[in-house]
This record gives structure tokens, sequence and C-alpha cells, in this order.
């Protein structure tokens, strides 16, 4: 059988892919009447690939990182982001979010005098589950992120640029409103594997390509660990389950195993809700997104 | 020699804004005029934009106010429509306005380009709406001032990205029509894909097959530099060619709308179904070109499968499968 495989971004194909990716970030973003981008450089493969696009679309001095540490993250992160900034010489920003982050939760955890009338005990809450916690503060984080991204968006007259990769958005590993948010964003339709070999012919830095994917929310945390597969694996089941629409029956009669299938399969049911966007209840007779029906490209 | 020189405009229209579009169709007419072509081609639905959703209904042309809208009448009267089979004779009851009394009407710019036509004939796509309120994903031939020919696509494609069908009604037929000394016929993308549809433009005559498309670039494959669906329009357009012995030319369009990048390569394929000519993939151009008719005689007559064609079986075979 032919093409039943993911198929790699490699040297041949690279080209057109590459000023296909440029181009959409050219056209999408001149068409607003801006020319410019900021982004969140985490230190990670997938922002990085997305601000060396961007800086060959549209000029180095066009494009503005912003990093945004925690006091956990880790410090290879800074310094993985540091070198995409000083290998394409675009402006960064560096804003730490710690104190906003930990003044927060300070308050809703311990502070008694925080305002409610429910009965929610926080503090129990937190004691009883510390991964809960962990979760809530990185959605929390990201989040926060989004929102000086934002502000610099504002600051910077600058459009905010994407850098979730098609794995991630499948399997709902983002924070909706967080991470997730963006004006356009060039890499949302390559699976975390091609992300690899496209950072490759990019040029992006060994030490940014060779290391283990964390969201970096919390001490050691791995994405492969917390989602409980590889992403070369989950990449080439949702090949086949969403690329090749092929159903779970069949994709097990492939030879992959039903539970891990299953697993991926659920995941990406389950986080619909956030590539979507809000529903909203029809009463009138053309209702925004139901049957109002532009592009957002419209003019 | 028998030569055609003729201009292929691989342009990127911008959704709704048909005054910018026509601008840019203005430049590229220019441009292949200048180049001493006599034919410039535009992709499908070139002054409107592709995916236009609910601002098909905003981007129409009725070709009623067309002739209604030009301020001389003596124009209206020289201007003739073309019997290219895909329309009926166009109703000219209604008074003579003035343009500048249109405020929302699109059909200037058929107007202008008709203008235009009287120097070098042009085919550009746009959303045509006729008498009964009917939208149409349309392409018209205009030359000498006249439109010689407009194509209803027929085969609308409403499936995966695409939903033609919920905005446009099917075209009925696919004509054949005289321009530069030899007969040619109009497919729109879609079109193509259906091989019944070259079939019946090569079997009226057509010596070109004009394709004009907006064709998003979709599908990696591992060491192939293009993109899949790039892949097969080739693939397509290549058979067609060398099995109609026909020169098929195809405008593809290039640009963005939300995210989808259409891939041009606008290119001509020869009756041998070689790919003599080609634009750039994904990039605005202008390619020049002339096509020899001797070559076209050449290859008919060395493999003569047109002449030998049986409409009869053909016909015969049809009939049983409908009335089966």
């Amino acid at each position: 059988m032919l093409n039943q495989y993911l198929p790699k971004i490699d040297s041949t194909n690279f080209k057109n892919i590459n000023k296909l990716l440029m181009n959409f970030i050219r056209e999408e973003v001149g068409r607003t009447g801006v020319n410019k981008i900021v982004l969140g450089l985490s230190g990670g493969i997938d922002s990085a690939v997305s601000c060396y696009l961007a800086a060959a679309a549209l000029g180095s001095e066009n494009v503005s990182a912003v990093m945004m540490p925690y006091k956990t993250s880790s410090s290879k992160s800074l310094e993985d982001a540091m070198l995409v900034v000083k290998d394409l010489n675009i402006s960064y920003y560096i804003a730490d979010i710690t104190d906003q982050i930990d003044s927060y939760f300070a308050q809703s955890v311990y502070n008694k005098s925080y305002y409610n009338n429910s009965n929610l005990d926080f503090e129990k809450k937190y004691n009883e589950n510390d991964y809960e916690l962990k979760l809530r503060m990185g959605n929390k984080m990201a989040r926060e992120r989004m929102s000086i991204l934002y502000d610099y968006s504002y600051i910077l007259n600058s459009l905010v640029l994407g850098t979730s990769n098609k794995s991630e958005l499948l399997l709902g590993y983002g924070t909706i409103y967080g991470d997730m948010a963006s004006a356009v964003n060039p890499i949302g339709d390559i699976y975390k594997t091609q992300i690899y070999q496209l950072a490759k012919y990019l040029g992006i830095p060994d030490s940014l390509v060779n290391k283990a994917p964390s969201a970096d929310l919390w001490q050691d945390q791995s994405d492969e660990e917390e989602l409980g597969f590889t992403y070369k694996l989950a990449d080439e089941i949702m090949y086949l389950l969403i690329d090749k629409m092929y159903k779970p029956e069949v994709v097990i009669s492939m030879g992959y195993a039903p539970a891990v299938i299953e697993k991926i399969y659920n995941k990406i049911k389950k986080s619909q809700f956030k590539r979507r966007l809000p529903l909203i209840a029809k009463v009138s007779q053309r209702t925004i997104n139901i049957d109002f029906r532009y592009l957002r490209d419209w003019v | 020699m028998d030569l055609i020189k003729l201009s292929l405009a691989q342009i990127a229209p911008v959704p709704g804004l048909l005054a910018y579009n026509l601008e840019k169709h203005l430049e590229y007419i220019d441009r292949a005029k200048q180049a001493g072509s006599e034919l410039v081609i535009f992709p499908e639905l070139s002054l409107t934009g592709y995916f236009l959703k609910d601002a098909v209904y905003d981007s129409a042309i009725d070709f009623n106010d067309i002739i209604v809208n030009n301020i001389a009448a003596d124009k209206v009267q020289t201007r003739n429509i073309g019997n290219g089979g895909c329309r009926n004779t166009i109703n000219n009851k209604n008074e003579i306005k003035n343009k500048n009394d249109e405020i929302k009407n699109n059909s200037y710019i058929l107007d202008e380009l008709l203008d235009k036509s009287s120097e070098i004939a042009v085919i550009a796509g746009f959303v045509e709406s006729d008498e009964d309120f009917n939208f149409y994903n349309s392409t018209c031939c205009l030359s000498g001032g006249n439109i010689l020919h407009v194509h209803r696509k027929v085969y609308l494609p409403t499936y995966g990205m695409f939903e033609e069908m919920r905005y446009f009604k099917q075209g009925k037929a696919f004509g054949v029509f005289d321009i530069l000394g030899t007969k040619a016929a109009i497919l729109t993308c879609e079109d193509a894909w259906h091989l019944s549809s070259s079939y019946i433009a090569v079997n009226k005559g057509a010596k070109l097959i004009i394709i004009n498309s907006a064709s998003p670039a979709r599908g990696i494959e591992e060491e192939n530099a293009q993109f899949s669906s790039v892949k097969m329009w080739e693939e397509l357009l290549s058979v067609i060619a060398f099995y109609y012995k026909s020169y098929v030319i195809y405008v593809n369009r290039v640009g963005f709308e939300d995210g989808i990048g259409f891939s041009g390569g606008s290119c001509v394929f020869s009756p041998n179904g070689t790919k003599d000519y080609c634009l750039d993939y994904l990039d605005e151009g202008l390619l020049n070109i002339e096509l020899n008719l001797d070559f076209l005689k050449n290859e008919r007559f060395k493999t003569p499968i047109l002449r030998d064609e049986n409409l009869d079986i053909t016909l015969k075979e049809l009939n049983g499968i409908i009335n089966r």
C-alpha cells in the first residue's frame, strides 16, 4: 500500500513547503495592515520553527520574541531561546511571570479574606491533589503569557504568531486561550515528528532539536510521559485517523495497539472544544458562524 | 507556421475586493499586450476571489447590467454575445442607466474589461447572476469589445474544504468557441477532473483546452518536490493533452484565503503530453508563450485517436447506462 505512513519533510519537498509557509505568513499578516509579528519564544522547537519561518518571511526587523519564564522554568529554556534570538538577530523582551503567578495562587489558596461566598475550600483542594494544582498553575501561566503577548501585540503593533503544532492541537495538549491563542499559526498543520524534520532544514540550533519535548510548566515535565505515548507513535496513528480518515478498526488492522489508538482517539474527541469558537445560542435569523458565513479574510 | 501568442496570468485575487482585482487584471492585460499576446487568461473567479461564502451575494455581476450600464449607446449595439452554447441570448430590454448612479453595482468591472478586450482578448473568472437570481461560477471570454463566450462551471465541488454547490448553480454545457483562428473550450477546475468534459470539448472541435482553476496546494509527499495536489493535476493535464491531442492551457491562481494557499504552477501541455511551459509554484507571474498549431496537426496525423473516436458507440453505451 502506498502513502500509508506519515510523510517526512525531506530535502526534496522542503523547498515548496517552506515557500508555502513563508508566503502564508507574509500574506496573512500583511493583509491585516501590519507586517510585523510577535511570538512567545520558549526555547522549545515549536516556537523556534515559527520564529525562523517568520524571520525569513518578514525580515528579522519585523519579528519580536518575548520570553516569559517562571521561577521553576528550566534555565536551559531561556538559554536556548537566546540562541534563536542571536542567530536571527531579532529584538527580544524578557517578562518574568513569577510575581503575578505566585501572587494569584497565594491569594486564592491561603488568603482567608479572599472575597467569596462559596464553600469551596481552595486549601483543602490543593492539599488533596498536587497534580491538580500543577495543572492549574500551568494553565494559569499559559494564559498569563498569552495576556502578556497580546499586550506586546498592542505595544509593538504586531500580530501574535502561533506556535502550536498539529499533534498538540489534535491531542488537546495545550491551554485554551493560553498557548493555543494566536492570530495566525504557520505550523498548526504540521505534526511534531515533521516539526523536527522541518527544524533541521531551517537550520535551528542542535541544542533545541536534541532535547525531550516539554511544556516546561513544572520542573522535569515531559510531554511524552504525561501523554503516555511518544509523539512518533501518536503522529503515525493520527496521520491514519485524521489525514487518511481511516476508522480506528482499520488502524488496528494495520498493527497498532488498540489501547493506544483508543486513548488517542478519545483525546482528539474530548478536546474538540479547544479548537472551536464558543458555542452561541441561535436566536436570530442569522447567527455568527452558523449562517453568517464569511472568511476571516473577509473584506 | 501557425502560431498563437497568448499569456497566462497567475494572480492572487483578494476575496471580495473586486476593484483591487480589476486593477490587477488591467495591469496584467497591459503587460500581456506589450509582450505581443493576442489572448490573456486569468484563473477561476479571478475577479472576485474563491472562498467567498456569503460574499457570493455581494460579488455577482449580472450581464443585463453590463449592457445597461454602458454610457455610450453605440457600445450596446456593437457588443454581441457569442452563442457559445452555455448561455441563452441576453435580454437587453432594460433602460440605459448612468454608471455613476450605480453605487453598489459590480457590472462596471466587466465593462472595463470589455473595453480592454478591443486591444487583446481576455478570459477571466467572475460570479455571474442571472435574471432569475441564480449564481454561477462563470468564466467569460471577451474579445473585440464583445462577450465571445461564457462558461458556467458544471462540476461544483462540494466536499472536503469545498462548498460550491451551496452557493452556485451548475452550468449545463461545455461550449466550444472560435478564437485566434482556432477552436477552444473553457473547463473550470473540477470540470477537468471529469474526463467526460474534455472528451466533449475535443469532439466538438476544440484544439485548445483552457483550464482555469483555484486549486489549493495540499498533501506532502516524500522525495517529491510538488504537493500531492499539484502532482495529480499535472498527470491529468498530460493525459488530456496526449490522448485528446490538444493544447492544454492550465491557469491556476496563487495567494491565500483563510490559510488556504493556492498552488499556481500554471502551465501548458503540448499534444505529445509534455509540459512545455510552466510558471513557478505559489508566486504571481505572467507567462507569455507561443503555441504552434502545425505541431498539433502533426500529432493528430501521427496518432489519429480523435479521428477514430466512435461517438455512436459512446452514445449507445451512455444511453444504455442512463436507461438501465
